[in-house]
């Protein structure tokens, strides 16, 4: 075999692609942006109570964005895995307690001893409902596939997304009559929910304080939407660092072997972490639909990529990260709203997880994935 | 330590990883009560052994009993339940759990929080330093620390058999020392011991019965004084020349 | 299953959904296909050496496969076309049907008997028919009325595409998610320099390789920042990328830029935003003239032109160095490294060659058409484009266009006639309704069930059948590993007690 000089030659090589590469995003930051974002936080100065108004707004975003991103932050933490089929969960979850609503007959005029217990019953109906489905799409879509290739669940849950919108998109042929119309007319159109939370501002008292130019609102609507979140935030964080289980589940996302050797059923576990992440977008799907009126099949796509973010953002695989960067994301996505323009919004949180993976893809409060032994 | 039947058996069990062979028809027996330790050098099969033992990877043929009871097709937590429990190579402690935590897993099958509380008191009584450390992260003790926790997550299963896989590697020698007297002191407690071992020396020093693994063969079995008399063992492991 | 059970099977089924579907005429091209994916199927699952035994096998495969057809005809007349009008003439039918399978068995046995000779014979042969096949297919269309034409050339201009993302997912492994980012990209560079729209005109046969330029180019920029991601962060970062191009073209139809504050462009059109851009301009060849939409023909016979080309310098690219080391990197990219193989250079190559492909299918496109929006460049194509590598077997040019032909089939000729059919079904005047079954009329299978189509696809394929319909050998081994037989593995003993005594 003749053998053949190897060039070992470094001149001309050892260009610092990475430092150019910082050095011109700063040099651009520099030249087009830093102008523009002086004169907008000049412009959110002006207005304060604008600005108040989109941090209440981004609250109630990061609210319902946090519960999503705690699905992908729990798979993800314990079997690597995007699931990319969780935004359309939440999707499935908005449907199923319009479904709910229409059911129990549900309207704006149903008095409030009866609505509110019974929408309580929906909720917890609807994340049954999502969590079974997000175990099931897990045994039947995933698990097979974990020790085909890396790629394979994922590409899975590529399908099994597009699948679940498409249930979505058909889901407006339900238009039986014991659902009192909910669906509307045209099957494939965005469906409306009736208005069953209060709307009337609850900082009105507060205009006796700084006058009647103070318009800042921040209506029941508000309130609930946060409200519910928390709970539900507060009580996951509870299962998970209290309870056995929950530290059953942390373990197995830590070290999936040492977990088995401790008698820690891992297909059992997995099937939790997933049983959760599908309560919490159902929960998630029934919160929107019921605080903007509206659910269409492709809402998943937009919710599941801010709430993707929102957990890379956080730190893949961390609980707390995942509550934190969900908060981050939703008051991001209220100020592009307002001071930039609504239709930029998706391309800005898309540039934010661009960056976070190139830069600092272990997150802010670090990521929380398997050891490799 | 004379019993009719073996607590722990394997009978001519053989190994694979996907198409390659680790375990080549291994049998050994471990009596109720003893210390039996596995010797060998890396990539020996050692390892593996426990880790069919346990469940993580099933024989492709061979069968091993626990109390005459075969256990080689059931799954990894089944394996824990009937009281194997292993404290792996490399320690493969929960970083991010609190010592209390990881020891908590231990007992994970367990559900007598009475008898949970009583063996982590045990435990501790074991391993004072852990009781130093009970609320710190895993993942911040150091290495003969974590040790200690692996083999007190173990115990806290109370196990009937007790798996220890190479519990003296990357340690001082001092911690070394101290921690295969803690392994003498648990077995006089009662629980019998599986200990496989890089460091022959230590091993046959506590050990009562020993066997040596040769690339997925047991190639010598003996009681452990014979062992280490063993002039192929002495050259090969234990450093004599 | 006896090989030629299965492949007669094979085309069959296909050939009889695509009889069961349409009118008459097309029963000659169910059977043109039916006999060519028999006769194809049957030779590479059983290969035989002696033209005797091809061509019986070949025969045996085919007519199975038009036995099918003329069962869908049958079923067809008796069931549907007393319902939409067509002719119930069952004798008549009967005879359509037997025309399929004549056709059918005789392709089937031509393309058996050419799998006999020897390689390289074998090879040049199976090209050569699909060749005559493609080649002379305007020709069927126009004596049969099908009208098919203007569907099949968008149908080529995916196949191609689907080519060049098995650049990128097949020979490199990289997955990407934002492929169609390419289309977009090189759509737009023809919108802008050969249309009205800001004035610049040139040439279609210059733009369309400034356009593959153009892609090229944003091919490197936009794998750039993916090179330190592994598979699922780089997917999802290809992902955002093929999300924001088209964003951005929607909402750049007022662009303006301020450097340090002061205004430098103030506001121009750049991309035409949701409305897009229009009119394009057509290529010009003299004799014909400006190709024009009324006349596919020479729209069909350029894109098979790129096509051929596009096919044959992919094939060098596999077979380089340069294919090799994606091979190698897309294997194990740490070893590769070690190996030498300067991974940074053939990622950005990788992503670059297969944008440039999709830059010449953009380009086409956008003539063709003669209008671009940025709705057309979607996650939804990114994800078909996919579906049809992963149907077909990544990795491999003829299962890349079967896939690509068998999506692109499926999605814009069976789900429409699958629908149209059923519309005519249930507006038929013999067949009442009952009223739970109204919303039927609201139905349209063409466009409710697309998702479901490209979603089954991928779980199934991944379930079932991860390397393909037409898997290349390596995808095979490495996806079912573990099934492999058990190999002994001898090894030698440098120390056993046995061999005590000897030292």
């Amino acid at each position: 075999m003749a053998t053949q000089t190897v060039d070992t030659s470094t001149t001309g090589r050892n260009i610092p692609w990475g430092l150019i590469g910082r050095i011109s995003l700063v040099v651009f930051f520099v030249l087009f942006l830093a102008v523009p974002l002086w004169n907008t936080i000049l412009e959110m100065i002006a207005n304060p109570q604008l600005l108040l108004r989109q941090l209440i707004i981004g609250l109630t975003n990061g609210a319902y964005i946090s519960l999503i991103a705690l699905g992908y932050t729990l798979v993800y933490g314990i079997v690597e895995l995007i699931n990319f089929a969780h935004g359309d969960v939440y999707m499935i979850g908005a449907f199923m307690s319009l479904t709910l609503i229409g059911l129990f007959g549900l309207q704006a005029a149903t008095p409030p001893e009866v609505r509110y217990p019974l929408m309580l019953l929906i909720l917890v109906i609807t994340m049954a409902f999502t969590a079974t489905l997000n175990v099931g799409i897990e045994r039947f879509a995933y698990r097979r596939l974990r020790t085909v290739s890396r790629l394979a669940p994922l590409i899975s849950a590529i399908g099994v997304s597009f699948i679940l919108q498409n249930v979505g998109l058909l889901w407006g042929y339900l238009r039986f009559p014991a659902l009192n119309g909910v669906m509307g007319s045209n099957a494939v159109a965005p469906k409306s929910f009736p208005n069953l939370l209060p709307t009337q501002n609850l900082l009105e008292p507060l205009q006796a304080v700084f006058g009647e130019g103070f318009r800042v609102r921040f209506t029941g609507k508000d309130l609930i939407m946060i409200g519910t979140a928390v709970v539900l935030l507060g009580a996951l964080y509870f299962f998970v660092q209290r309870t056995k289980l929950g530290k059953a589940m942390r373990a197995t996302a830590q070290d999936r072997d040492a977990a088995a050797l401790m008698g820690i059923n891992v297909n059992r576990t997995i099937s939790l972490a997933f049983l959760l992440g599908g309560a919490l977008a159902g929960a998630a799907g029934m919160l929107v639909g019921l605080y903007n009126g509206t659910a269409v099949f492709n809402m998943g796509f937009k919710a599941g990529l801010f709430s993707f973010t929102a957990a890379v953002l956080g730190g893949i695989g961390n609980i707390t990260g995942a509550m934190l960067g969900g908060l981050l994301i939703g008051l991001i996505a209220a100020l592009s709203d307002q001071y930039i323009n609504a239709k930029w919004t998706n391309a800005v949180i898309f540039g934010i997880l661009v960056l976070i993976l190139v830069f600092r893809p272990t997150g802010l409060l670090g990521e929380n994935v398997q050891q490799k032994a | 330590m004379s019993t009719t039947t073996p607590l722990l058996e394997l009978r001519n069990v053989h190994s694979y990883y996907g198409n390659i062979q680790a375990l080549k028809g291994i049998s050994l027996t471990v009596n109720e009560g003893e210390i039996v330790t596995l010797i060998g050098s890396n990539g020996a099969g050692k390892s593996t052994t426990l880790r069919t033992i346990s469940g993580i990877i099933h024989p492709r043929s061979g069968e091993i009993l626990l109390d005459n009871k075969r256990i080689d097709h059931i799954p990894p937590h089944d394996v824990v339940k009937l009281g194997v429990l292993q404290s792996p190579e490399g320690r493969r402690i929960f970083p991010r759990l609190s010592v209390r935590d990881n020891l908590e897993m231990g007992a994970f099958t367990r559900n007598d929080t009475a008898g949970i509380a009583e063996d982590m008191e045990r435990v501790f009584d074991l391993f004072p330093r852990l009781r130093e450390r009970a609320n710190q992260k895993g993942g911040t003790l150091s290495g003969g620390e974590q040790q200690m926790l692996a083999i007190g997550r173990a115990l806290m299963g109370r196990p009937r058999v007790l798996l220890l896989d190479e519990p003296s590697m990357g340690l001082a020698p001092v911690l070394v020392e101290q921690i295969f007297n803690i392994i003498k002191e648990i077995n006089s407690q009662g629980t019998t011991v599986l200990l496989v071992e890089q460091n022959a020396l230590m091993a046959l020093e506590i050990a009562h019965r020993g066997y040596v693994l040769q690339t997925g063969q047991i190639v010598l079995a003996d009681t452990a004084k014979a062992l280490s008399e063993n002039e192929m063992v002495q050259k090969a492991y234990l450093g004599v020349e | 299953m006896n090989p030629r059970i299965r492949a007669g099977l094979a085309g069959g089924i296909f050939g009889a959904l695509i009889t069961l579907i349409s009118v008459d005429q097309v029963v000659y091209l169910a059977g043109m296909l039916a006999g060519t994916t028999a006769g194809m199927m049957v030779a590479y699952m059983e290969p035989q050496k002696k033209w005797l035994d091809g061509l019986r096998q070949g025969i045996q495969a085919g007519l199975l496969g038009g036995l099918f057809i003329v069962i869908a005809k049958l079923l067809r007349a008796i069931l549907i076309n007393p319902l939409i009008g067509d002719s119930t003439d069952l004798g008549g039918q009967f005879m359509l049907g037997l025309n399929g399978l004549v056709i059918a068995t005789i392709i089937s046995a031509i393309f058996a008997v050419i799998a006999t000779l020897p390689r390289p014979q074998d090879l040049i042969g199976r090209y050569a028919m699909v060749a005559i096949l493609t080649l002379i297919y305007p020709w069927i269309d126009q004596y049969f009325q099908y009208r098919f034409m203007g569907e099949v050339i968008p149908v080529l201009v995916f196949v191609l595409m689907a080519l060049g993302l098995n650049i990128v997912v097949g020979y490199a492994g990289l997955l990407d998610l934002g492929y169609a980012a390419f289309f977009a990209i090189g759509a737009y560079a023809t919108a802008m320099v050969a249309s009205p729209h800001f004035g610049i005109s040139l040439s279609f046969w210059l733009v369309i390789w400034i356009a593959a330029a153009v892609a090229a180019i944003f091919g490197v920029i936009l794998g750039a920042p993916t090179l330190p991601l592994r598979g699922d962060y780089l997917a999802i970062v290809t992902l955002g990328f093929g999300e924001i191009v088209p964003i951005a073209a929607t909402n750049l139809d007022t662009f303006s830029l301020s450097i340090l504050g002061f205004k430098v462009i103030d506001n121009i059109n750049l991309t035409g935003g949701p409305k897009g851009i229009n009119p394009i301009n057509r290529p010009y060849l003299p004799g014909i003239g400006a190709f024009q939409s009324s006349q596919p023909i020479p729209w069909y016979y350029l894109i098979l032109i790129i096509m051929i080309f596009s096919i044959f310098f992919i094939l060098r690219l596999r077979n380089s160095r340069l294919g090799r080391a994606w091979t190698a990197m897309r294997e194990d990219e740490l070893a590769a490294e070690a190996m030498g193989i300067n991974i940074v250079k053939t990622k950005l190559l990788a992503f670059s060659m297969g944008a440039t492909f999709s830059g010449f299918a953009g380009a086409f496109y956008g003539s063709y058409i003669s209008a671009i929006f940025p709705e057309s460049f979607r996650f939804e194509v990114s994800v078909m484009l996919l579906c049809m590598v992963i149907l077909g077997g990544m990795g491999n040019i003829p299962g890349v266009i079967l896939g690509g032909l068998l999506i692109q089939f499926a999605d814009r000729l069976f789900l429409p006639q699958l629908s149209n059919m059923m519309q005519s079904i249930i507006s038929s005047p013999q067949v009442q309704l009952p009223s739970s079954l109204s919303f039927l009329h609201e139905l349209s299978f063409a466009s409710d069930f697309r998702l479901l189509l490209f979603g089954i696809t991928l779980v199934v394929m991944m379930l079932l059948r991860p390397e393909g319909l037409i898997p290349s050998e390596r995808q095979r081994m490495e996806l079912h590993a573990d099934e492999e037989p058990v190999v002994e593995q001898q090894q030698t003993e440098v120390y056993t007690a046995r061999n005590q005594e000897t030292v």
